[in-house]
């Protein structure tokens, strides 16, 4: 039995070990590494899924004003709209805008139709009953803010 | 007849292959963070009403977030507080950081009734105005 050390050498030419072959043996794996990012990506997609994307409306809290200052039509320093939002049955209805009382989809429709350098600049202002929903309020608030109205909550 | 190695190499380029080990832990990272998520908005349980129109949130001043669910539960940046110390909460905190945002992330069913005093306790509080949160109706 011959061992290797006996066994002629091959008489061939040194061959030059390529350098990405080399590369590819003794570099960093990066197979974990793209396995994380892939699972952090997963992770924001599936979160900004899950959540909504949120923002907000900007509503101003009036402090209450003298009764007689309000009377007197000097209190305001802009025009003011004011509605006054209750519930009828399972209707909301809003007053102020307007002569009577009428649904809140025909408010939102008519403010949604007005032209918009008649609406910028005016303040409407927001005053519900205890049983109104928040929804009613925000989208009351959409409309105007849609038309750039100023938004006080009372 | 030699018995194979558990490790399955023999002699020293043997080694233990951690990329699956590396991605369930992942996975199961990325599970309990989700489920715990969940689990948090489950617990808070406030629906935001929903907009077409809105301001983006931006990171420059970390807003303070009050919570009023359907029932009238009150929480002041995540945590629950009861009604009667939520005056003189946020009067403090305002006073502290009268720049702060206050952003109120009310439920869309809850009746005004129970946002109100919110709304009246921050103008007592010298808030001029607040941020009501809405989700982006698509």
């Amino acid at each position: 039995m011959s061992s290797i050390s006996d066994q002629p050498r091959r008489s061939r030419p040194l061959r030059k070990r390529n350098v990405l072959t080399r590369s590819s043996r003794f570099g960093p794996n990066m197979t974990p590494m793209v396995d994380v990012t892939l699972v952090i990506l997963i992770f924001f997609m599936a979160s900004a899924t899950i959540g909504g994307l949120e923002w907000f409306l900007r509503a101003d809290l009036p402090k209450e004003q003298d009764p007689d200052l309000i009377d007197s039509g000097y209190a305001l320093p802009t025009p003011m709209l004011g509605a006054d939002l209750y519930m009828d049955g399972d209707a909301v209805l809003v007053t102020g805008i307007g002569d009577k009382p009428r649904a809140l989809a025909s408010v939102i429709a008519q403010i949604s139709a007005m032209d918009e350098s008649d609406a910028q600049g005016l303040i409407l202002g927001i005053r519900a009953r205890d049983d109104v929903p928040y929804w009613a309020i925000v989208a009351l608030h959409d409309a105007a803010s849609a038309r750039s109205m100023r938004v006080a909550i009372r | 007849m030699r018995h194979r190695s558990i490790i399955s190499g023999e002699g020293t380029g043997a080694r233990i292959n951690v990329t699956p080990m590396i991605d369930i832990v992942m996975v199961l990272i990325v599970f309990y963070l989700l489920v715990g998520q969940l689990a948090l908005d489950r617990k808070a349980s406030i629906d935001l009403p929903q907009s077409r129109t809105g301001i983006e949130e931006s990171a420059e001043i970390d807003p303070i977030l009050i919570g009023v669910g359907a029932n009238g539960s009150i929480s002041i940046n995540g945590e629950p507080i009861a009604n009667e110390r939520f005056a003189g909460e946020i009067a403090g905190m305002h006073i502290r950081s009268p720049n702060t945002p206050m952003r109120v992330r009310g439920d869309r069913e809850a009746p005004y009734g129970v946002i109100r005093p919110i709304m009246r306790q921050l103008r007592d509080a010298g808030v001029s105005h607040v941020e009501l949160m809405t989700e982006q109706r698509p």
